[in-house]
Order: C-alpha cells, then sequence, then structure tokens
C-alpha cells in the first residue's frame, strides 16, 4: 500500500490496529482507540528538559581525578549511550510513521523519538564540557569494535523491517528482486518483522542503558561526576517511559486488544522473543567485562554488574510474559533506585542546577577560606 | 467490622501481614516494615513495582501508566480499600 502524508478517505480510527492499517490523516486525540498512548505523551511532555540547565562545570575537574580504568569506564558509557540515542533518535520515526495508524501511537512515537535526541544532545554537552575537542570520542563509535557489535544487532531489526516496507509500499506484496536478491513481501512477514523489531527496541529500553546507568550512580554514590549524573536521572527517566510504552504495544497485540494477526505472531515468535531480550543480557555482561577489563572502580565490578542485569531483566521480561529466566530475587545494587526514583529528578526553575535561571547570579566555586569571617 | 478495629491489613504471600497505614501507598506501607520491594520511578509509569493482586480491592492516587495485567497493581500508587492480599514479584 503506498503511503501517503494525509490520507483523503474517511477513516474511523478507533476501528484500525495499531499498525498496518489505514495511513493516519487527521491529527486528532479527542478520541483514542488506546489511550494509554495519549497519557504517555502527555507524561513524556511534562518531563521536558534541556542539557543546558544541567551545569556539568564541576564534572572537569572530577574527571581529572579519575583513574585511567575509571576514565574508560566513564567514557566508554557514554560512547555506548551516544549509539543507542543515536539509533533510538530517529528509528521509530523512520521505521514506525510510515506504517502506523492511530494518531495517538503516531504522536507518541514522535514524541518518543524527540526525547532521543535530547539526550543525544545531551552527550555532546557532557563531552564539550570534559574536552576541548570531543571528536576524537564521537569518531571511535564507528571504529570500536565492541560497539560496532552492539550496534549491529540493535539497527538490523529496524533496517529489516524499513527495507521491507519500502519494498511493500512501492512494489505492493509479491516476490521482487533487488539488486540480484529476492524478497518476498507479504503482509504476515511485514508484521513477523514488526513484531521482531519492537521487541528488539523493548530489550534496548528495558536493559540496554543499565549498566552504563549503574555506573554513573555509582560515581554519583561518590560525589564524582554529579552533573552527568543528574543528566543520566533524567535520561533514564524517559527512558523507563519508553519502555513502558513498548511494553504496552507487545502486550496490546499478545493479549488479542489491537490486531488478532498479531496475537498469532506474537504466539508464534515468543521463542525468538525471548531470544533476542536473552541476546541483548548477554551483550551488556560482555560489555560489563569490557568496561572493567583494565581495572575497576570503587563500589562496582563486573560480576556485581552481571547481577544487576540479571536483576533486572528478570523484571522487565516478566512485564512481557517471558517469564523470569534468572536466579536472582534480591536487588544487588540497593541504591540504584534512589536514582531512578521519579521524586530526585524533577527539576525546579529556583533550583541552582538550572544554569538558565541564575546566570551570574551563583558562584558553584567554593573554597576553604570563603567561610573565614563568618561566626556564629 | 474487623476493618474498623484493627485497620486494612496487607497480606504478603509467604511474607508478613501488615497494617496499611494512613494517607501511605501499598508501597510507603510495606517499606515500612523494612520489606524489600521493586521500585524505580515511584510515579506510576515504570511498572519495577507491579505485582499479583490476590485478594482485596485498590484504588490508585494517580493515573498508573505502566503496563499491569487484570490481576496486577502497581504498589507506588495505590492504597488499599479493604483488606488485601499481594504476591511479591
Amino acid at each position: 500500500m503506498k503511503y501517503t502524508t494525509f490520507n483523503q478517505n474517511s477513516i474511523n480510527t478507533l476501528a484500525e490496529p495499531m499498525f498496518f492499517g489505514n495511513p493516519v490523516n487527521v491529527a486528532r486525540y479527542d478520541q483514542q482507540k488506546h489511550p494509554i498512548f495519549e497519557k504517555l505523551i502527555e507524561k513524556q511532555i511534562s518531563f521536558f528538559w534541556r542539557p543546558e540547565e544541567v551545569d556539568v562545570s564541576r564534572d572537569r575537574v572530577d574527571f581529572q581525578k579519575l583513574t585511567a580504568p575509571e576514565k574508560h569506564i566513564f567514557i566508554s558509557n557514554l560512547k555506548y549511550q551516544t549509539l543507542l540515542d543515536s539509533i533510538q533518535g530517529r528509528s521509530p520515526n523512520i521505521a514506525m510513521l510510515p506504517i502506523v495508524s492511530l494518531p495517538e501511537l503516531e504522536t507518541w512515537i514522535e514524541t518518543w523519538s524527540f526525547y532521543e535526541t535530547i539526550h543525544s544532545r545531551s552527550y555532546t554537552h557532557i563531552l564539550r564540557n570534559l574536552f576541548s575537542d570531543p571528536s576524537e570520542i564521537f569518531e571511535d563509535i564507528v571504529v570500536n569494535e565492541e560497539i560496532k557489535r552492539r550496534a549491529t544487532d540493535i539497527s538490523r531489526y529496524y533496517d529489516d523491517l524499513i527495507f521491507a516496507t519500502q519494498l511493500w509500499q512501492t512494489q505492493g506484496v509479491g516476490t521482487h528482486t533487488v539488486n540480484g536478491e529476492v524478497h518476498v513481501i507479504s503482509l504476515r512477514e511485514l508484521k513477523k518483522k514488526l513484531y521482531l523489531c519492537m521487541n528488539s527496541v523493548n530489550a534496548l529500553e528495558a536493559i540496554r542503558f543499565y549498566v552504563s546507568f549503574a555506573c554513573t550512580f555509582a560515581f554519583a554514590e561518590r560525589k564524582l561526576m554529579e552533573g552527568n549524573s543528574k543528566i543520566i536521572r533524567l535520561i533514564a527517566r524517559d527512558e523507563n517511559l519508553h519502555l513502558s510504552s513498548t511494553q504496552h504495544i507487545l502486550n496490546l497485540w499478545a493479549k488479542g486488544k489491537d490486531d488478532p494477526e498479531m496475537a498469532e505472531i506474537a504466539e508464534e515468535c515468543h521463542e525468538e522473543a525471548k531470544a533476542i531480550f536473552l541476546k541483548a543480557v548477554e551483550q551488556e555482561k560482555e560489555w560489563a567485562e569490557y568496561l572493567f577489563a583494565s581495572g575497576s572502580m570503587i563500589g562496582l565490578n563486573k560480576d556485581i554488574l552481571c547481577q544487576y542485569v540479571e536483576y533486572i531483566a528478570n523484571q522487565r521480561m516478566s512485564a512481557i510474559g517471558m517469564g523470569k529466566p534468572f536466579d536472582i530475587s534480591s536487588n544487588p545494587l540497593p541504591w540504584m533506585n534512589n536514582h531512578l526514583n521519579s521524586d530526585n529528578v524533577q527539576v525546579a526553575p529556583q533550583e541552582s542546577e538550572i544554569s538558565s535561571y541564575l546566570v551570574g547570579q551563583i558562584d558553584s566555586a567554593v573554597g576553604e577560606d570563603d567561610f573565614e569571617d563568618f561566626e556564629l | 467490622m474487623s476493618n474498623t478495629e484493627k485497620g486494612i491489613q496487607i497480606t504478603l504471600i509467604d511474607t508478613d501481614t501488615l497494617p496499611s497505614l494512613p494517607n501511605k501507598t501499598l508501597l510507603e506501607s510495606i517499606e515500612a516494615k523494612n520489606i524489600e520491594v521493586p521500585y524505580h520511578c515511584r510515579d506510576g509509569f515504570c511498572g519495577a513495582c507491579r505485582c499479583k493482586l490476590i485478594k482485596g480491592d485498590v484504588d490508585y492516587t494517580i493515573d498508573p501508566l505502566a503496563f499491569i495485567d487484570d490481576d496486577e497493581v502497581l504498589l507506588c500508587c495505590s492504597v488499599p480499600l479493604t483488606d488485601v492480599t499481594l504476591k511479591l514479584e
């Protein structure tokens, strides 16, 4: 079916499936097939933040004090997160907007992806503060083998879906040969690709950030790199919301509350979807190993990080009917919860972190002699 | 009748029975007894505190955005209306 940016046929979106129905025409939110996406949009917009609001200038001093292995951990995690948000800042739009059929879901996808671009901007903000020229860091992302391996696995499900959708929308259902390769395009196959892609994205939002988050918050527990940690807390809050949306999509399908064919596919591809999640878990554990290969950091080691990945994977897999495959029930990093608590990330304009509000009014550097003439 | 005498009771399967504290969410009442419960956002959108509601009724203090199944509740943003029996995830 050819894509159109404004479908001029009258459609009742309340009777449309989430994906692969009619293209959306009127962006209206007065009635919703799945009201959850409208609620997620409102919540996400209420979370709006700008990286520049967070003062990261003190981090530069802290960074100089880190050991070489700690610097490796810190920078590698930023590289990995930059990769993840580079992909997420564009891919939900490119892969899902051409096939979405509900206005509230269409806008959720756009809102979701837009926030990922804020995350990307915040990595530049952080790195610019640490290095006079951060080019070397960004350039390594497409060269570093550890990061590339993850990039391949994350982008392949998106790329598959995007390519098949393009063929379907230009050539229609059938067998097509492109550059000597034969592609069989059917709606069922497209839906399968979408299902696997959604599972891959869900695994990304569910666990791929958490090794990095844990390291960042471990630094913050030692009062190091706190500006960075403040930004990562904001990112973690957004990612939890994004995860909620992919869990809703997967469960709406699996429980037969949307497209009945997607319910069949969810059953048929259950094991394949589970394998995608488990592979992401393995890759995160390997990432922890890579981070700690040249030395550790106080408060964290590879083993405890791997346990945390399993702990969080149990929670997130059970939320989408995949059970709890790992034998761990107690949180190995209980202090993580303090940083993931939404109450601890609220930013009010009067808070000193918002530099735009207090420009020139606060001198955040406090020296030993500043209290010299202070008497009680 | 027992509710007015003892207050609302929260029973956690395989763990403990404890009182629901006034104006506190299920999560806060359980934490007051030093029982470890998974949580992240404490704002109803992440789903970390999702658990099975075996018996009883709850009311939500905010609209929960995280996915919860028909037989599940989010502890961080719900208060018990009756005695409740929960199975922690």
